[in-house]
């Protein structure tokens, strides 16, 4: 009789488990989804001002081909990538080509001075801080959902349905983010 | 506590609130009905749900129309714009709150709205002519932390039903101060006595309850103000920048100080009472020290005494 008990406390617990974690988890994913989709809305959004802003460049510098081409290519590359990091990867690149495309502007004064290039390029500024903010957010929630998939208890929920860690937005060859902190260096 | 987890534990304690509220009322209706006369009840019972549905429909008005908040020109106002939009962002946040103005010298901030869509932040000028952009973010990123842990929801309701208590209370003790008692009623006196108490008592049980939740709450936004920023100093410093400034906000008072950043109002009881030891029951805020350290031991830095003079975002994009 005391046996049955047991097996049925242990079975109500073993629902419970089940039951909570597969909410829990499923909330920490919607979150981790919602992050994603915000860093893409910021994404398309500076992917659709690079032709722009190639054609005001190419207005009075139209000889600089060889910037043109990385440009595009890279905007491409953005538009390509399928994970986060892959994404995080091509943003990079757009960012280095871009960097080029401003190099070659400056030296056209003509350019600097224009209206439509100046509005371009504060877009842009305003477009690459909106995706560090929501890579902020998007990184604390993956942080938060992959913490949750491999912590007991719910590490034994997570695999059987089907929770995968996600992966961060971050280039491979970035570095940490500075921390504020007095920790001694280990 | 993941920021899902706090956001439902306030929607607990929203729940909580309101159905201790409610109690309060009926049992406040239930002592006018019984130690006055049961009309008279009833009439303050309907009157008081009449004046809290209409004051909660209308909060969002009302509340700018009580700070003297207004709109402002999208054009002018396009880099305030952008900074909420990132924190916002940062925050998770589905919508952008708009952003309005309050023309007033004080350095002050506040967020209000029922619904987290439909929110709005308030700033001063004073705020924009005083706070660095990395300061002033982390008081954007202070107000919109309410915002996302459904504070403004809650602090709205509790404002709310702690204006009806007070109306009923009055009610009841108007009619005891003009003789609407009824002595024919066996033990009438012990009745009234115990009626007197409870009218005196009840807007105060209430103001309380309101109190300790605002407080409770300015810790933990600026808690989520270094979360979404990760900046925890930037909040620090802000706080530091509010408390130096010495002018207060004009159009605060007791019924919206709890939405401030910074308390508009516990400087100045203090001031004028001299009361020190017991006022600090009746803060809306968390003494600027408090919030301080909080900070500081959990970013694990030291705010300089002497704050460091950048240019305030208002003067750098010619706002104010």
């Amino acid at each position: 009789m005391l046996w049955l008990w047991i097996l049925v406390a242990a079975a109500v617990l073993l629902v419970l488990l089940v039951v909570l974690g597969y909410n829990r988890l499923v909330r920490l994913r919607n979150e981790v989804d919602t992050g994603w989709a915000n860093i893409e809305v910021q994404l398309q959004r500076r992917a659709d001002l690079i032709p722009n802003l190639v054609e005001a460049v190419r207005a009075y510098a139209a000889h600089e081909r060889a910037v043109f081409e990385e440009v595009t290519r890279a905007r491409a590359a953005l538009q390509q990538a399928q994970t986060p990091g892959a994404a995080a990867d091509a943003n990079e690149g757009l960012s280095g080509a871009l960097g080029r495309l401003f190099a070659v502007a400056e030296a056209y004064p003509e350019l600097r001075a224009s209206e439509n290039f100046l509005e371009l390029q504060e877009d842009l500024t305003d477009t690459e801080d909106k995706i560090s903010a929501a890579r902020r957010y998007y990184n604390a929630t993956v942080n938060r959902f992959n913490t949750a998939v491999q912590s007991i208890p719910w590490v034994f929920v997570a695999k059987p349905l089907g929770f995968r860690a996600r992966e961060f937005f971050s280039a491979q060859e970035d570095t940490a983010p500075p921390q504020v902190s007095f920790e001694p260096a280990r | 506590m993941t920021l899902q987890e706090q956001i439902r534990a306030n929607r607990l304690r929203s729940f909580v609130v309101v159905f201790g509220f409610v109690v309060l009322l009926l049992v406040l209706a239930g002592i006018v009905g019984l130690a006055l006369d049961v009309s008279l009840g009833i009439f303050a019972l309907v009157l008081a749900l009449a004046y809290g549905i209409f004051a909660l429909v209308r909060s969002r008005s009302l509340v700018a129309r009580l700070t003297h908040a207004h709109g402002i020109d999208p054009e002018v106002a396009k880099p305030l714009r952008r900074l909420v939009e990132n924190v916002s962002i940062a925050a998770g946040l589905a919508v952008t709150p708009e952003v309005r103005i309050v023309d007033d010298a004080a350095p002050n901030a506040y967020a209000a709205g029922l619904r987290r869509e439909k929110s709005y932040v308030g700033v001063t000028t004073g705020l924009l002519a005083t706070m660095p952009q990395r300061e002033l973010e982390a008081v954007l990123a202070h107000e919109i932390a309410h915002i996302r842990n459904r504070d403004t929801y809650l602090m709205t309701v509790a404002t709310v039903f702690a204006g009806v208590i007070a109306l009923v209370a009055d009610i009841g003790f108007r009619s005891i101060a003009y003789g609407g008692g009824r002595s024919r009623r066996g033990g009438g006196v012990v009745v009234l006595v115990l009626a007197i108490v409870g009218f005196i008592l009840a807007p105060y049980a209430a103001l309380l309850l309101r109190l300790s939740l605002s407080r409770r709450r300015e810790f933990l936004a600026d808690a989520g103000s270094a979360e979404i920023l990760n900046d925890p100093e930037a909040m620090a410093l802000a706080l530091r920048r509010l408390e130096a400034d010495p002018t207060r906000v004009r159009y605060a008072d007791t019924s919206t100080a709890h939405l401030w950043v910074e308390s508009p109002t516990d400087r100045l009881e203090t001031e004028r009472t001299g009361i020190s030891a017991l006022s600090g029951l009746f803060n809306t805020h968390p003494p600027i020290d408090a919030r301080v350290a909080a900070l500081e031991e959990a970013g694990g830095f030291r705010v300089p005494e002497v704050l460091p003079a950048y240019e305030p975002f208002g003067r750098e994009h010619g706002l104010v």
